[in-house]
């Protein structure tokens, strides 16, 4: 009988990544930003996508990609404004990039300015897992308190923006907006921090004033031939 | 559950290799989880003893080492320790920093054995 070690060194997700980084790519190139949006559930992450689509409706063209356990609800409240794809994980707490690429093979791979990849209601799996998007924005609604960046770090860690939503509940919960500020900028200190109510439209063109702003930083890299991601 | 998915990862990349130094009875897989990982080390390891059994030997063992943080400040070089998810550079104070390592679930290495003499085989 012969033993042998074999010394590997490998991050685990590794063919995940490089997967992700072609997908990543090939969108990129194309002029389409892809965000992954992520937070607990019932933060307001439809809401605010059904706002950035009344936003955008005839200036700039979107599509989602809606992450469920079940149900197809939140892709029947899009899909009036947006053109959008469900997709159910049947039970798995985070999305993966197979998965989203059946979404957008069944959207038939539109070319659009914006795809928003509403992910599974999570503040831990999902941040994990590298979907191919160009900026990653995780939502905090007032209601579920200030203390959530220091309890959930690798999620605001992998974040590039902050939104606080539901801003108009703000006098009726005990929520500081400094202090989860505070917190979140501890674990990312380049964290672009952003506050809006999706109800009642205040923020949403701040929001959106930043996507175009992302959509021109972010996809420069892939204009130049010497773009190298 | 997220766990699962990632013990998944693992045994489909130990597959791969063990298939590449042509075949031979898995011992030991030895794994790194940094602290930002978003792995839970039991739960980790509950995952890999349910599921590691129907690809490889009920035999084969799992050597789970959790590590902590590393990071590098982009504008002083500073290499430092990450202590409560503070992602500071602790000389200069600048918020731009790398992390070097702790960020992710690694593949170490892979104990293998087999029966026959490894001649020319390179290990």
């Amino acid at each position: 009988m012969n033993q042998r070690t074999i010394i590997v060194q490998r991050d685990v997700l590794a063919d995940q990544k490089a997967d992700a980084a072609v997908e990543r790519k090939r969108l990129g190139r194309r002029g389409t930003l892809v965000i992954n949006l992520l937070s607990s559930p019932g933060a307001g992450k439809t809401t605010l996508l059904e706002a950035t689509a009344r936003h955008f409706a005839g200036r700039r063209s979107m599509a989602v990609l809606v992450g469920d356990l079940e149900t197809d609800r939140d892709a029947q409240r899009l899909a009036p404004l947006v053109p959008v794809a469900q997709l159910t994980t049947g039970g798995a707490c985070h999305l993966e990039l197979p998965l989203v690429q059946r979404g957008l093979k069944a959207l038939g791979d539109p070319v659009v300015d914006f795809l928003f990849i509403e992910n599974v209601g999570n503040l831990v799996c999902p941040a994990s897992h590298d979907l191919g998007e160009h900026l990653r924005v995780v939502l905090i609604s007032t209601t579920e308190g200030d203390d959530k960046p220091g309890k959930y770090p690798k999620m605001f860690r992998t974040s590039q923006a902050m939104v606080i939503t539901k801003l108009d509940l703000l006098p009726h919960v005990p929520f500081s907006v400094d202090t989860v500020t505070e917190d979140a900028l501890r674990i990312q200190p380049e964290l672009k921090v952003l506050t809006n109510c999706a109800l009642d439209g205040s923020g949403i063109s701040r929001w959106c004033d930043f996507l175009e702003q992302q959509h021109q930083q972010r996809l420069a890299m892939y204009h130049e031939p010497a773009g190298n991601r | 559950m997220h766990e699962r998915s990632l013990v998944q990862n693992l045994l489909r990349q130990v597959e791969q290799i063990v298939a590449a130094e042509g075949g031979g009875q898995v011992a030991e897989i030895c794994v790194q989880a940094g602290d930002l990982s978003g792995v839970e080390p039991l739960l980790f390891q509950m995952a890999f003893a349910d599921m590691a059994p129907a690809v490889f030997s009920s035999s084969c063992q799992l050597a789970l080492e959790v590590v902590p943080v590393t990071a590098v400040c982009s504008q002083c070089d500073h290499r430092f320790e990450i202590v409560d998810f503070q992602f500071r550079c602790p000389v200069c104070q600048a918020g731009s920093v790398q992390v070097l390592q702790g960020d992710e679930v690694k593949l170490i290495s892979v104990t293998i054995n087999s029966k026959h003499s490894i001649e020319g085989v390179a290990s």
